[in-house]
């Protein structure tokens, strides 16, 4: 039991799930807005930072678990803790919702009293020892029934969120959600920060897996893959979009329409690790080698302001008007 | 690395931190039923409790040289309103003294429902975090739904199997059970006409958040003690502070490491409730880490779940006693 006073729990491994969709709001929600609708706890502030973008932090709440931790290999482990849950507004426009924990290598073979794992908070500690590899890989598996489905406690905040009186629930374009699941492997305090891989998967769904020193907190991990995953939301809504445009084909006003919601509302969202601790900031870096975020995002943006510019050349009054 | 140039305050929220005693001591709770029981009930109650305070100081003296000890004392007005605080607390304050007790903080019953406008059992109330029983995977809580809070499964309710036949009954279970369970389900409000009544155990669990310098709003401190002029009393308790300190600053902090309430033993099981409750309450991080760290300092580490660091005295009821009819 000697964990349970007060020293901090050293944890291995830590797992996480981010879920990323548009707000259903046609107006953005200014920063008054998005501090009310992220207020999950009246006494507790909801954190706001206006530079470079509007970015508002919700507090963390917390969801008990006492399940199976996924395995890839059919390892039954059983978990106990909490997980953390927040969610985060960015611009007024794009909403995020996280569920993450950490897990330490080992724990008692019985549950503890309930007050013990409240006070450390975002802990799910396995009974007996923990398969590390097994477990990360599970991890970035997802949850079969029964396991702990961070997937769930993610789309349940979301799905609270959506619900807010503050929405019109309504949409200014079509789009659709992302998920990204990230599982970070504690390395020795002091060491560097690395991403070892970032994999995109069918279904919106992304996966990563990050080496994390034991003196970053966590929740810089889960504010690190919230900017990934907002930024790889933004590439795949805009490429769609083009591709959906049909760029080539089309003329005339519906070209203007088609590419108008990303204008108006996409393109001043790119600004990669604004928000990120700095003790990772440059895990961004490696994703700006290969494939190249940025420079795909600036591509992106420039066949679309050339063709609307075009657009504009040919047929000056008409496009004009429309709008 | 070196300090950000540019900082933005509200995206880096602190927790202002309380002073705190060693320990906080609490020598009554008054009700309506003991106040209309008159001025013989207090003094045969603070004569019992001298006992229970001077045994409270010796332990915690057996801990540290110079013990800082707070009293405090609670007069119900949120379940019923009676007297005046006018007429009362004199009375109280008489009543202890000579028994030889000093009451250093009095406090409002109502004021652990709202405080200075801070909905303090609302906020407590978004804070409990539910013991989750096995096999619970991230299934939505739904203690702010039902208004009740269990220490495990409670016994399902009449279903029927696929053949229409009605099965048998089952037991609840306790999460924690060795070997056989004693469960418990505590009711946290009822509603009447659209308003909410919180239940007795609810308050008294934020009334030892607050004893153990546990609450905060927005990171503030809450419940902070308004300071008595020596004058008369209002006449109306929503006059009185939530929180008066009656002997100035030669008074140890409201707030402690540790509780010990005394209280007669007809309180037991709405105490069993509060432990129940502070043992699912995700209290604020900041302020746990403060406690912790400066008990740890002083040499007197708190216990790290909260519950167990509120200790009680449970004595036999005055006036009480069995007397045969007629006799």
């Amino acid at each position: 039991m000697t964990a349970a006073h007060g020293q901090p729990t050293r944890s291995v491994l830590a797992c996480g799930e981010v879920r990323t969709c548009l707000l259903p709001s046609l107006p953005a929600l200014d920063g008054r807005a998005a501090t009310q609708l992220l207020r999950l706890r009246a006494d507790e502030h909801v954190r706001v930072s206006e530079r470079p973008t509007m970015y508002a932090l919700s507090p963390e709440t917390l969801t008990g678990v006492d399940c199976r931790l996924p395995t890839s290999n059919g390892t039954k482990v059983r978990g106990v803790g909490t997980v953390v849950s927040r969610a985060a507004l960015t611009e007024g426009r794009l909403l995020q919702s996280t569920a993450y924990f950490s897990v330490p290598a080992a724990g008692p073979d019985l549950r503890r009293p309930w007050g013990q794992y409240l006070v450390r908070p975002g802990l799910v500690e396995p009974f007996g020892k923990l398969p590390q590899q097994a477990a990360a890989e599970g991890a970035l598996r997802g949850a079969e029934r029964g396991e702990l489905d961070l997937g769930m406690i993610a789309e349940s905040l979301l799905a609270q969120l959506r619900r807010h009186a503050l929405l019109d629930r309504r949409v200014p374009f079509k789009s659709s959600p992302t998920r990204l699941r990230w599982v970070a492997r504690r390395i020795p305090a002091g060491e560097r920060a690395s991403l070892a891989n970032f994999t995109l998967t069918e279904g919106g769904l992304r996966t990563m897996e990050l080496r994390l020193p034991q003196d970053v907190p966590v929740a810089a991990a889960a504010g690190l893959c919230e900017d990934l995953a907002l930024h790889d939301w933004l590439l795949t809504t805009v490429q769609h979009m083009l591709d959906n445009s049909r760029i080539g084909a089309i003329d005339g006003p519906s070209v203007v329409e088609a590419l108008h919601p990303v204008v108006v509302h996409l393109l001043h969202l790119w600004m990669p690790r604004a928000h990120v601790d700095p003790a990772l900031g440059h895990l961004w870096d490696v994703l700006e080698q290969k494939p190249g975020f940025s420079r795909q995002w600036e591509n992106l943006s420039r066949r679309i302001r050339d063709r609307l510019a075009l657009q504009a050349v040919a047929m000056p009054n008409q496009a004009l008007s429309t709008r | 690395m070196s300090e950000a140039v540019f900082q933005e305050t509200t995206a880096e929220p602190r927790t202002q931190s309380v002073p705190l005693a060693h320990l906080s001591l609490e020598l009554g709770h008054l009700y309506m039923e003991d106040f209309e029981a008159g001025p013989g009930r207090l003094r045969e109650h603070f004569a019992e409790v001298r006992i229970w305070v001077d045994a409270a100081r010796a332990s915690v003296a057996r801990r540290g040289k110079r013990p800082r000890i707070s009293t405090c004392f609670l007069i119900d007005d949120y379940f019923s309103r009676f007297s005046t605080p006018a007429e009362l607390i004199p009375m109280v304050l008489k009543e202890a003294e000579k028994a030889g007790l000093v009451i250093d903080y009095l406090a409002r019953e109502s004021a652990c429902a709202v405080a200075d406008r801070v909905e303090l059992a609302e906020s407590v109330m978004h804070r409990l975090v539910e013991s989750p029983p096995p096999g619970s995977y991230g299934s939505r809580p739904s203690v702010s739904q039902t208004g009740w809070l269990a220490n495990g499964q409670r016994t399902p309710t009449a279903s029927r199997s696929a053949l229409g036949q009605v099965k048998g009954w089952e037991p609840p279970r306790e999460t924690a059970a060795r070997n056989h369970s004693v469960f418990m389900d505590v009711e946290l409000w009822s509603e009447k006409d659209g308003r909410r009544l919180w239940s007795c155990p609810f308050l008294a669990a934020v009334w030892q958040l607050a004893r153990l310098g546990l609450l905060r709003h927005l990171g503030e401190p809450v419940l902070v003690p308004a300071d008595w002029n020596g004058g008369d009393f209002p006449q109306d308790w929503d006059r009185l502070p939530p929180l008066t300190r009656l002997t100035g600053s030669a008074a140890a902090p409201f707030s402690a490491y540790r509780t010990c309430t005394l209280m007669p033993n007809r309180f037991l099981a709405v105490e069993d409730a509060v432990r129940l409750i502070l043992d699912q309450t995700d209290v604020d991080a900041g302020a746990l880490r403060q406690v912790a760290e400066r008990s740890a300092r002083e040499g007197m580490a708190v216990p790290a779940a909260v519950a167990q660091r509120a200790t009680y005295v449970f004595y036999e009821e005055p006036g009480d006693s069995f007397e045969a009819e007629g006799a």
